[in-house]
């Protein structure tokens, strides 16, 4: 069938009308489409929500049992103010009425600046460990003495001690009789590890 | 859309209106000048309306032809010729096929040509049609729809007459294996409903003794069945007149129920048996027709643009049906995403009435897990330097002999020392901590000169240092006896009085 001038124009709307009806149906399409890719991102991460909620609820007896466990020696931890800020000062009272106790000869110590030892994540909040390094020299009559300065001084609390190294030497001096002199000399590095919990309840 | 339906007549035209399975009768009109112009004035009115018209006419020409196998252009070009040769006027001719027929050399097709012998009585209503711009979907005969009547009348019979009583006449047609094969038209006067059953049945008969003189019936193929359609209330009477016998079986079928068999439900009153033929003109026409390309063109333009209409549709029609399927899809998932979310707060809240029983922590869980687990790796890690005193301590009072000069007690990753490093057997690992002991002294009470004593003594003592986990590092022994090493000596020389010296180093790996 040849169409004329006039047909082919007559043509115009309803091919136009086609057109029209085949980009609605296009569009209905995408817009549909997209609504299908949003309700299946949802889906994905309800499921991950729901399978995450169920796992830690199947878990919750061993978690009872974990926080049972642990709650003790978070709670010993803080009551020797290992959680918390450091206290130098106390740090500084502890080694002096120690020397004072022990009767020690000399002591002289150091104390480094803090620096964080480990971060790691929690929930709401992070836990960090600090350490600051503490170098001390000691003159001792016997080595006994060195070994009580280190019991009282855990027993002292506001952070753990950690020994490093520890190393005894003699002195090799000679007793006078007249003072009492030294016969050993200690030098010891000790790490004062404290910790913040970040998602504490204040 | 309606279809208006044009029934022509040798008398009068009648104007028709078919809508779904409804004929309505809108106009009548005699076949003189005052018709014609009374159907113009009708047309006024309807420009653009579909229009066919049906022709129920006694001067109808049928002559069967055989023509080579052929297609397309060439077979055309061959019909026309042939109808050219038949008729003088084609403008309302056809040729209908009749299947193919094996020849002796070739293959030929058989047709049927048909036409009117006066066409020039259609003229002035075409012409009438053309003018009002009416869209002509075509020209029909009373016998080219008769098959389609057949096809639901007698489905299986191979053979049919079908008998109706129309307004123009008994119209009688001859249908073989689906297709026309002849027809007539016998006028009809009034006739009481006996007198036309007998009318009917001897008409009949003669018209199959016709046919059999023609041989288009097979010589014993038995009675041809004829189906009868009776007007209205006047089957009893058929029935009785139509007697079967050994050249007509006869079958009467009731006007309504030939009515239900095409689908019609509403005709108007008076109306005969074409209104049958009318209804399958405008619901199912058939493809076999008398009007010309040119007089359908403007019919086959609208069809153009309502096909390309409907592909716009269909195409929306099929997004619309996928996009509902993704939509079903999507609202399936929204129905889950909403379950899961619903079973997730049920968990969390359950979980959080179960922990409200735990016991009270200055902390969350998690941290509370976190800090007491590296807490108590950095502490597995910081063993005390206590218990390596007592275990040297106990060693030396099994060898008072030996005179610590030094004790270094250290922690940390083997390798830090290189002495340590380079004795190789008994080293740990890198990367594991571990405690290293180094120990410097002296063996008194042993003459310096017996080496083989103090050396003996030295590895006795460093053997029972390796022990709860211990192990040697390195031995520094007084004398150098390895072959990698300077062995000195002042054999008859003033002993100095200074007792040989020796390092041992020891090493344990922390769990």
């Amino acid at each position: 069938m040849n169409l004329s001038r006039d047909e082919l124009v007559r043509l115009v709307f309803p091919a136009l009308a086609a057109i029209v009806l085949m980009g609605a149906g296009v569009w209905l399409i995408k817009i549909v489409g997209e609504a299908r890719a949003k309700a299946h991102a949802q889906l994905a991460s309800t499921q991950a929500e729901r399978r995450q909620n169920a796992d830690r609820l199947a878990r919750i007896a061993e978690e009872e049992r974990e926080v049972s466990e642990k709650l003790d020696l978070y709670k010993q931890l803080k009551r020797l103010n290992i959680i918390g800020e450091e206290r130098r000062l106390e740090w500084a009272d502890a080694v002096a009425r120690i020397r004072n106790q022990r009767e020690l000869l000399d002591l002289t110590y150091r104390v480094d600046r803090q620096k964080l030892l480990k971060s790691l994540a929690g929930k709401p909040g992070s836990v960090d460990f600090f350490a600051s390094t503490m170098t001390v020299q000691l003159e001792l009559l016997h080595e006994e003495d060195l070994l009580r300065f280190l019991a009282d001084l855990r027993e002292s609390g506001n952070a753990y001690y950690s020994v490093k190294s520890c190393g005894v030497r003699r002195t090799g001096q000679a007793a006078t009789g007249v003072t009492i002199t030294p016969r050993l000399r200690a030098s010891c590095t000790i790490d004062l590890v404290t910790m913040i919990d970040r998602g504490a309840k204040r | 859309m309606a279809r208006h339906l044009l029934y022509l007549t040798a008398e009068d035209q009648y104007l028709y209106s078919s809508s779904g399975s409804r004929l309505e009768l809108k106009a009548r009109f005699s076949s003189d000048e005052r018709g014609i112009a009374a159907f113009r004035e009708h047309l006024r009115e309807r420009k653009g309306a579909l229009f066919a018209v049906v022709a129920d006419l006694a001067g109808e020409d049928f002559h069967e032809e055989q023509i080579p196998l052929l297609r397309g252009n060439d077979r055309e070009a061959i019909v026309q010729r042939r109808l050219a040769q038949r008729y003088r006027d084609t403008r309302l001719a056809a040729a209908l096929s009749l299947g193919q027929v094996a020849g002796p050399q070739r293959r030929n097709e058989r047709l049927l040509l048909t036409s009117f012998t006066n066409p020039q009585q259609f003229a002035p209503w075409l012409d009438a049609l053309e003018e009002s711009g009416a869209r002509l979907a075509g020209v029909y005969s009373v016998p080219l729809l008769a098959p389609a009547l057949a096809a639901r009348l007698a489905p299986r019979a191979q053979r049919v007459l079908v008998v109706t009583v129309n307004r123009a006449g008994l119209r009688q047609c001859f249908i073989e294996d689906g297709k026309l094969r002849f027809a007539r038209l016998e006028r009809t006067v009034d006739m009481v409903p006996q007198g036309l059953a007998t009318f009917v049945r001897s008409e009949t008969l003669r018209l199959t003794q016709y046919l059999a003189t023609l041989r288009a019936l097979p010589r014993d193929g038995g009675p041809l069945q004829a189906l009868v359609v009776a007007p209205a209330g006047e089957r009893a009477a058929f029935e009785r007149a139509l007697v079967s016998d050994a050249r007509a079986a006869f079958q009467t079928i009731d006007n309504e129920q030939a009515r239900a068999a095409v689908r019609l439900r509403k005709a108007p009153e008076g109306i005969g048996g074409e209104a049958l033929y009318l209804h399958l003109a405008a619901s199912r026409p058939p493809r076999e027709q008398f009007a010309s390309r040119e007089d359908r063109r403007r019919y086959d333009f609208w069809r153009l643009q309502r096909a390309v209409l409907a592909a716009g549709a269909f195409g929306f029609a099929a997004c619309a049906a996928y996009a509902g399927s993704l939509w079903l899809e999507t609202d399936e998932m929204r129905t889950r995403a909403a379950d899961n979310a619903r079973e997730a707060r049920s968990a969390a809240e359950r979980y959080a009435r179960i922990t409200a029983a735990f016991p009270v922590t200055e902390t969350t869980t998690e941290n509370l897990r976190v800090a007491v687990l590296e807490f108590r790796r950095i502490a597995d890690a910081s063993p005390p330097p206590e218990s390596a005193f007592v275990h040297v301590s106990r060693v030396l009072e099994q060898f008072a002999q030996m005179e610590l000069d030094a004790f270094v007690w250290r922690l940390g990753r083997p390798g830090e020392s290189r002495e340590i490093e380079r004795a190789g057997a008994g080293v740990p690992a890198r990367g594991e901590n571990a405690v290293t002991l180094e120990i410097s002294g002296r063996v008194n009470a042993t003459q310096r000169n017996d080496y083989r004593g103090i050396t003996a003594q030295v590895q006795g003592f460093a053997s029972a240092l390796a022990s709860g986990g211990y192990q040697i590092a390195r031995t520094q022994l007084p004398f150098d006896v390895t072959s990698e090493g300077t062995l000195t000596g002042d054999i008859g020389g003033r002993d100095s009085g200074e007792a040989p010296r020796f390092t041992i180093t020891l090493t344990r790996v922390l769990p």
